[in-house]
């Protein structure tokens, strides 16, 4: 079956819970084993990166294994900044289905998350554009990739993984 | 208005061994004031590489202190600094961070300069019933009071009355050399510019960089999530410099690294690598030893973190960084970071060093967010004065010795005073260059 609008949005706020609420084992779960995730770095005023061999990015790993290696650090208590974390709440709308068919799918997104840390007092939004691309693995519908888009990348301190 | 005296805040005893900094320098708001009148706006601050503005008419723009800049190279090639600020009323003039211009529209009232920063049109001049004497003032942007290069690196003054860059720069160019002679073609900022700020006094990311101290307290999640890869041996991780190194394994003996402090207050951190393929800089290795020898060779490959006083570090040791630090309030400041590599280097040594870079440099790394929070955590307990004085500027105060030692003669680089360590040391002496400047530029403004 082809992934309907429904379908891509269930997926998307799936995820958007699991990084509120950190269960950051079913947030892995949604991810392929091959996942890329990818926040492009700004080149300038209006361009972002878009190689990211040849250019910087805020974050670029192949493989869930980085994403649970970033797991392990929020949970480790060896981070500072990670513990606590910071409080947040993701909203996201605007969800387009750009193409989709039995095996695959492209998502588009516009994201806020609202942001509090407790410990310094300081509330931020980041805001941007989500692209994800789905694969059927199965029975389930996996994220292959997420693009994200940041535009306010004035990065007030922290920018962990869960904060976009 | 700060109305103490330089004793309240430094305490300089060097006979008693005694360094002591008092929290009100980070966070007293008349002393932040004097700093950037003393220290920004009065002395060689770091603007940026020239290859930033590579070809005729190129500019980037920048900030010394609360003062906005353009550099931009003319039709002959020439790099020119200018105040970013139109003669007429005092709009910026250049609006983004970089482009191409042969001339620059000010877009207020369309006042017009060329790339060499010269006026060359008042709009509506003749109908502007203009007194003659009028002509007889520049209508230019004015340029930097001073403005020099050394080897691509970019720096300029709003005073006037400053020392040649050489002689500010002093024996530490030659840490500069190291960066500038790793690629036969010099070297570049990665694409990509990554801001951040923090909560925080700008002083505390001077010290954080030569901080050899904290490394294990503060990165154990870094350090075990690359222990982890090295032995999961996935093929997706990236190498990571530090398995080859002893310098942060506190049961290591032997000599690992030190510092050297220079005058102007400048200082290097050091640590030895050894010339490994977990650097990008490996496919070099036997190119660089015959353009520059071994002894110069291995210097690249060791760990450094230098910082030019006051806004410039160049950080060698996951990867490659070049920050500016912008203070912007006592309590906030902005980093305006970059991968800074050797051009010419190879796709995968490239590739390699950006994987390096985004997961120890970035604000969204693995490292840096433990640092910056850090930072803030000093600043709230700055707040207290029941004991003013700070304790963080005496490891390696019987280690430290006048003038240079072995590894320094390697590279015929006199510094002021250097620290052989071992693992464990931890030197905080070469903090103290730091504040001697500090003090020697503020003398004029408060008393001692
Ligand atoms: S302020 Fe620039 S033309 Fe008026
Ligand atoms: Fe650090």
């Amino acid at each position: 079956m082809t992934l309907s609008l429904k379908d891509a949005e269930a997926i998307l706020y799936r995820e958007a819970e699991c990084l509120d609420e950190s269960r950051w084992d079913d947030w892995l779960d949604l991810y392929a084993e091959d996942a890329c995730f990818w926040i492009p770095a700004w080149k300038n005023e209006t361009e972002t990166t878009t190689d990211p061999d040849t250019e910087l990015s805020l974050i670029y790993y192949k493989g869930r294994n980085n994403l649970a290696d970033r797991v392990w650090r929020v949970r480790s208590g060896q981070s500072v900044a990670s513990t606590p974390r910071i409080r947040a709440v993701h909203l996201i709308t605007n969800v387009r289905l750009v193409r989709a068919d039995e095996a695959s799918a492209q998502v588009a997104s516009n994201f806020a998350v609202n942001l509090f840390d407790k410990r310094s007092g300081r509330t931020h939004t980041f805001f941007g554009h989500y692209r994800h691309a789905l694969r059927r693995e199965g029975e389930r519908w996996l994220i292959a990739g997420k693009t994200i888009v940041l535009l306010n990348d004035t990065i007030p301190t922290v920018l962990d993984f869960y904060c976009l | 208005m700060f109305t103490g005296r330089l004793s309240d805040l430094i305490d300089d005893r060097p006979d008693e061994g005694i360094f002591r900094v008092s929290r009100a320098i980070f966070d007293d708001p008349g002393v932040f004031d004097l700093e950037m009148r003393r220290i920004f706006e009065s002395g060689w601050v770091f603007l940026g590489i020239a290859d930033q503005a590579r070809d005729p008419h190129d500019f980037f723009t920048t900030d010394i202190g609360r003062v906005p800049v353009l550099v931009s190279r003319d039709g002959s090639g020439a790099l020119g600094a200018f105040v970013n600020s139109c003669p007429h009323r005092g709009s910026r003039v250049a609006q983004t961070l970089a482009g191409n211009a042969r001339l620059h529209v000010c877009p207020y009232h369309s006042w017009s300069f060329d790339s060499a920063g010269r006026n060359k049109s008042v709009k509506l001049k003749r109908a502007g019933c203009y007194a003659e004497s009028f002509d007889a003032q520049s209508h230019d942007l004015p340029a930097l009071p001073a403005f020099g290069e050394y080897r691509g690196f970019l720096f300029g003054s709003l005073d006037a009355d400053v020392p040649p860059l050489e002689t500010h720069l002093g024996e530490a160019a030659k840490l500069l050399d190291l960066v500038a002679d790793q690629g036969p073609d010099g070297f570049e900022l990665v694409p990509g510019a990554v801001t951040f700020t923090f909560q925080a006094n700008w002083k505390l990311q001077l010290e954080n960089c030569s901080d050899a101290y904290h490394f294990t307290s503060t990165h154990p999640s870094y350090i075990r999530i690359l222990e982890q890869r090295q032995t999961a041996n996935t093929g997706v991780a990236v190498k990571s410099v530090w398995e080859s190194s002893d310098y942060w394994r506190e049961d290591a003996q032997g000599v690992a690294g030190g510092s050297f402090s220079f005058p102007h207050g400048h200082v290097l951190n050091w640590g030895i690598f050894g010339v490994t393929e977990a650097l990008p800089l490996f496919e070099q290795a036997e190119a660089l030893a015959e353009r520059h020898g071994a002894a110069k060779r291995d210097w690249m490959f060791n760990m450094r973190n230098l910082s030019i006083f006051p806004n410039l570090q160049i950080a060698e040791n996951a990867s490659s960084q070049l920050r500016v630090i912008r203070p912007l309030a006592p309590d906030l400041t902005e980093m305006r970071t970059w991968c800074i590599a050797p051009k010419g280097e190879s796709a995968q040594a490239r590739r390699q060093r950006i994987r390096q870079y985004e997961d120890f440099f970035n604000p969204s790394g693995m490292a840096t967010p433990d640092d910056t929070v850090s930072y803030e955590n000093c600043q709230r307990g700055f707040a207290s004065r029941v004991e003013p004085w700070l304790q963080g500027y005496s490891r390696g105060t019987t280690a430290s010795k006048a003038g240079g030692n072995p590894f320094s003669d390697l590279i015929d680089m006199k510094p002021a005073r250097s620290v052989l360590a071992d693992a464990q040391l931890g030197d905080e002496t070469l903090f103290q260059s730091y504040y001697r400047e500090w003090a020697r530029r503020m003398a004029g403004v408060i008393g001692q």
